[in-house]
């Protein structure tokens, strides 16, 4: 019983200690470890932004990892990588764009490289030097589908955020001194820069304007832009001007604009306007703005067209109505095959100016003229001006022409028929006129003046004349002798005391012979007369006679004036000769000696000195007469002093006219 | 080899000073560590940090180590990009030391410890002496590879000049302290008592 049965021994195993025990805790670390990594790998791999590549001629300081992409100077992405194309022509830079920007990166994404550059205008962006270049893009807010592949521009552009101003483009025959990025000035403000200077595929230069806003409100569809590229020296009657607008534009040109007329609408962006070369141009195009695209016709020439030009006004029926853009050789073929070259001119028509809506088509205005053709509308070159020497092209109608049409098809514009030049009416009565005066004998009256101043001073020069001052000296002499003969006879008072004697004898003799008292009045009368000779008179007389006679030869008499005196001086000389020869002072002492004898002796006293007074006041007359004849108011005078007036007038005349020669030679050729 | 081992004659080691204790000894006497007998659950451990260290040490090599910004130009080193530079540089002393502290000495770490974590289990390994120094050697040097976190710390404190020059730690100097820090408490973790156990848990009946 007590034989208790034991229980089997059981064959047990410990439970395993369940596994959190047998499991350390531990390995909660690796396992956090590792899911802060993956979490990390993942936020920065979803966090990772957008790759956009952007094509650039070349990657100048382009870093991959370091260089930035700005957007409004703010980093929103790193260069990753730096490649080339497929073809190797450009450098694709790929870029880490944020996950928050990248949706409004469209393609009206602009981008560029932004680097440190000296220009006329300063230096810019200096702090990229230490900071490295960047990328810098601009895109609108806008979302709209997106783009990862892009090229970036050469340069930046002007103004980047197209609502800050706005830009027009600018058409011009050529660029000048234009340079990228040179200002665009109103009144003397720099308002705007110039970018995106590219030719035209029509011929000629196009680049875009970008005007700041505010200054862009001045802009109107009326505005007119100009270069003023460079400088420009004027000579004028204030002295020399030098006009630089600035030291900018002296160095990437320039362009100004300006409103002269009022009425214009607003501009929008990327509306066209012709880019004049002048503000003189500017002011004086014919060409409204919103013609900048003028219509043009090709005009082929056979004869030379000398004297056109670039700018050559075009006349339509006399109007001007447009202009002269373009002068060039087109080489032709005849049926024959033979080459020959006719001279092609380019002309811009303003449609106003012909009589239709200001914004005609080009096919319209073609097919208009072509109707004026038809009706005998031609093209020739004619002059115009005073001389004609100013060019224009005339479009007006010419008659007798052959038949000929406008030319729609011709490269690179439809041409209008030519016809040979126009005479000009003004020209040919101004070539006539000159003609007359070529014709005018100058050199024959030149020679005839020259040789009416080598008579005259033969006759200065005769012997004869030069011997009248000595004969009136001599003449002088003479005279003087004589009344100093006179005088020292005591002649006067003899004579009185004579008369006296002869008054009482004839006072005895009156009373004897009846009728004698009118007989001794007369003496009386006679001896009064001779008593009053004015000898200081005539010696006075004869001076006046010497001056006269002297500034009568100055004035250089004619050839008769020798003569005349010569006979006077002869005349007198014979007079004397004869008062001498008479032995006058002898002869009336003899006299009056005898009338104290006798009476009878008084008769012929009294009979002779009436002689004698009478030859004596002949002899004063006649040099009266003489000096009366050759003095100042003398009709002979007058005369001379005429001639050589209108010598004198005819000379100064002539000097006038070779000075006028002289001083423009240009002038009397051209008359004007 | 027949040798008798603590845990055979039911005596404890101190692992920290070394004296044996009677097994059921909670204290070392001595030293007042814990005493613990010796335990797979250790192995574990130290698989569990060193798994930590090698993810902590991915993203050390991956990412910048050092941000250097001279004039304005950043940049920013791995720690690999580093030794090249210095190559480049001809600093081929600066780069053999930056390179074995950095790279070699932690990638020497995981292989070590994970080694001998692995072949304790093994009895034909148990109680070799080169495994004991391998891992006193490990345990030894484990701290010298923090010396390229300690270049950061120093050149990120010294070198601050603003914009002419300036340093600043990258995300892999966090990341490489971690992968140091816990290859350290791996190697830590690990029982050297269990060099001499092997097989694990063989003698345990």
């Amino acid at each position: 019983m007590n034989d208790t049965p034991q229980p089997a021994e059981l064959h047990t195993t410990p439970a395993p200690p369940p596994i959190w025990s047998r499991v350390s805790v531990i390995w909660l670390v690796p396992l956090i470890a590792l899911a802060v990594t993956l979490g990390v790998a993942w936020k920065s791999y979803s966090d990772r932004g957008v790759l956009i590549e952007i094509d650039f001629a070349d990657a100048t300081g382009i870093r991959p990892g370091e260089t930035a992409l700005k957007f409004r100077e703010v980093e929103v992405g790193t260069v990753e990588a730096v490649s080339f194309s497929p073809d190797l022509t450009s450098v694709r830079v790929g870029v880490r764009v944020d996950k928050t920007i990248a949706p409004f990166i469209d393609d009206e994404a602009k981008f560029w490289l932004v680097r440190p550059e000296v220009s006329a205008q300063g230096i810019s962006r200096l702090d990229t030097v230490l900071s490295g270049t960047f990328i810098e893009g601009f895109w609108d807010a806008a979302p709209t589908e997106q783009t990862y592949q892009f090229t970036g521009l050469d340069r930046a552009p002007v103004s980047p955020d197209p609502t800050k101003g706005t830009w027009v483009e600018l058409r011009a025959e050529d660029a000048g001194g234009l340079a990228e990025g040179a200002p665009v000035i109103f009144r003397g403000i720099t308002v705007g820069r110039l970018q995106n200077l590219r030719l035209s595929p029509a011929g000629g230069v196009l680049v875009d304007a970008f005007i700041d806003a505010p200054h862009d409100k001045r802009l109107s569809s009326q505005t007119r832009f100009w270069d003023t590229s460079g400088f420009s020296v004027s000579l004028g009657a204030g002295g020399v001007s030098l006009d630089v607008r600035s030291l900018a534009s002296l160095v990437q040109g320039g362009v100004e604009f300006e409103t002269f007329s009022t009425g214009g609408s607003t501009v929008q962006n990327g509306r066209p306007f012709r880019l004049f070369a002048s503000v003189e141009a500017a002011r004086n195009s014919i060409f409204g703005n919103d013609l900048v695209d003028p219509v043009r016709f090709t005009l082929l020439f056979d004869d030379a067209i000398e004297g056109i030009a670039r700018g050559t006004k075009v006349h339509f029926r006399g109007v001007e109505a447009g202009e002269v853009t373009d002068i060039s050789v087109r080489m032709q073929a005849d049926s024959v095959g033979n080459q020959f070259a006719r001279q092609q001119v380019v002309i811009a028509l303003a449609p106003a100016r012909l009589g239709l809506d200001e914004s005609t088509e080009a096919e319209v205005v073609t097919e208009f003229l072509s109707g004026e053709v038809e009706n005998g509308l031609r093209a020739r070159i004619a002059g115009i001006g005073l001389l004609g020497t100013t060019r224009i092209i005339d479009l007006t109608d010419v008659p007798d022409q052959p038949e000929a049409r406008v030319n729609p098809d011709l490269e690179p514009f439809p041409s209008i028929p030519t016809a040979p030049p126009a005479a000009n009416e003004l020209a040919a009565s101004a070539e006539d006129v000159f003609e007359r005066v070529q014709a005018l004998p100058i050199e024959e009256l030149m020679a005839s003046a020259i040789r009416a101043m080598d008579s005259i001073s033969v006759v200065a020069e005769d012997e004869k004349t030069r011997a009248v001052p000595g004969e009136l000296a001599g003449l002088l002499e003479e005279l003087r002798t004589l009344v100093d003969g006179l005088n020292a006879e005591g002649a006067a008072q003899k004579t009185i005391s004579a008369l006296d004697r002869v008054t009482s004898a004839a006072d005895s003799v009156l009373t004897e012979i009846e009728g004698l008292g009118e007989m001794l009045a007369s003496t009386d009368q006679a001896a009064q007369t001779f008593a009053e000779l004015p000898m200081g008179e005539i010696g006075e007389k004869i001076d006046g006679i010497l001056g006269d006679l002297r500034s009568m030869l100055g004035s250089e008499d004619a050839e008769r004036l020798p003569r005349a005196l010569s006979d006077t001086l002869e005349e007198s000389a014979a007079l004397l000769a004869e008062l001498r020869a008479g032995g006058a002072a002898e002869k009336l002492n003899g006299t009056l000696d005898a009338t104290q004898d006798a009476a009878r002796a008084v008769g012929d006293a009294t009979e002779r000195l009436p002689e004698l007074s009478r030859k004596l006041e002949t002899l004063v007359s006649r040099a009266e007469g003489l000096v009366a004849a050759y003095g100042d108011r003398s009709a002979f005078n007058n005369e001379i002093l005429t001639t050589i007036r209108e010598l004198r007038r005819a000379t100064s005349s002539f000097g006038s006219l070779a000075r006028m020669i002289e001083r423009n030679p240009r002038a009397f050729i051209l008359g004007r | 080899m027949n040798v008798l081992t603590a845990r055979a004659a039911g005596l404890i080691g101190c692992t920290r000073c070394g004296r044996v204790w009677p097994g059921e000894a909670s204290h070392c006497g001595r030293c007042g560590a814990p005493l613990a007998p010796v335990s797979a659950l250790s192995l574990q451990r130290v698989w569990a940090w060193w798994f930590a260290g090698l993810i902590a040490y991915v993203p050390a090599n991956m990412l910048p180590m050092l941000r250097t910004a001279t004039l304005g130009h950043e940049q920013a080193n791995t720690i690999l990009g580093g030794v090249i530079e210095l190559v480049a540089h001809h600093n081929y002393g600066v780069a053999a030391i930056v390179f074995i502290a950095s790279i070699m000495i932690p990638v020497a770490k995981f292989i070590a410890i994970g080694y001998l974590a692995l072949i304790v289990a093994h009895e034909k390994f148990a109680g070799s002496h080169r495994h004991l120094h391998l891992y006193e050697v490990v345990e030894f040097i484990g701290r010298w590879s923090m010396i390229d976190v300690f270049v950061v710390a120093i050149l990120s404190a010294l070198v601050q000049l603003g914009f002419v020059a300036s340093i600043h730690p990258g995300p892999a100097a966090a990341s490489f302290a971690l992968s140091v820090a816990f290859t350290m408490l791996s190697a830590q973790n690990f029982d050297p008592r269990l060099i001499w156990l092997a097989p694990l848990g063989t003698d345990k009946a």
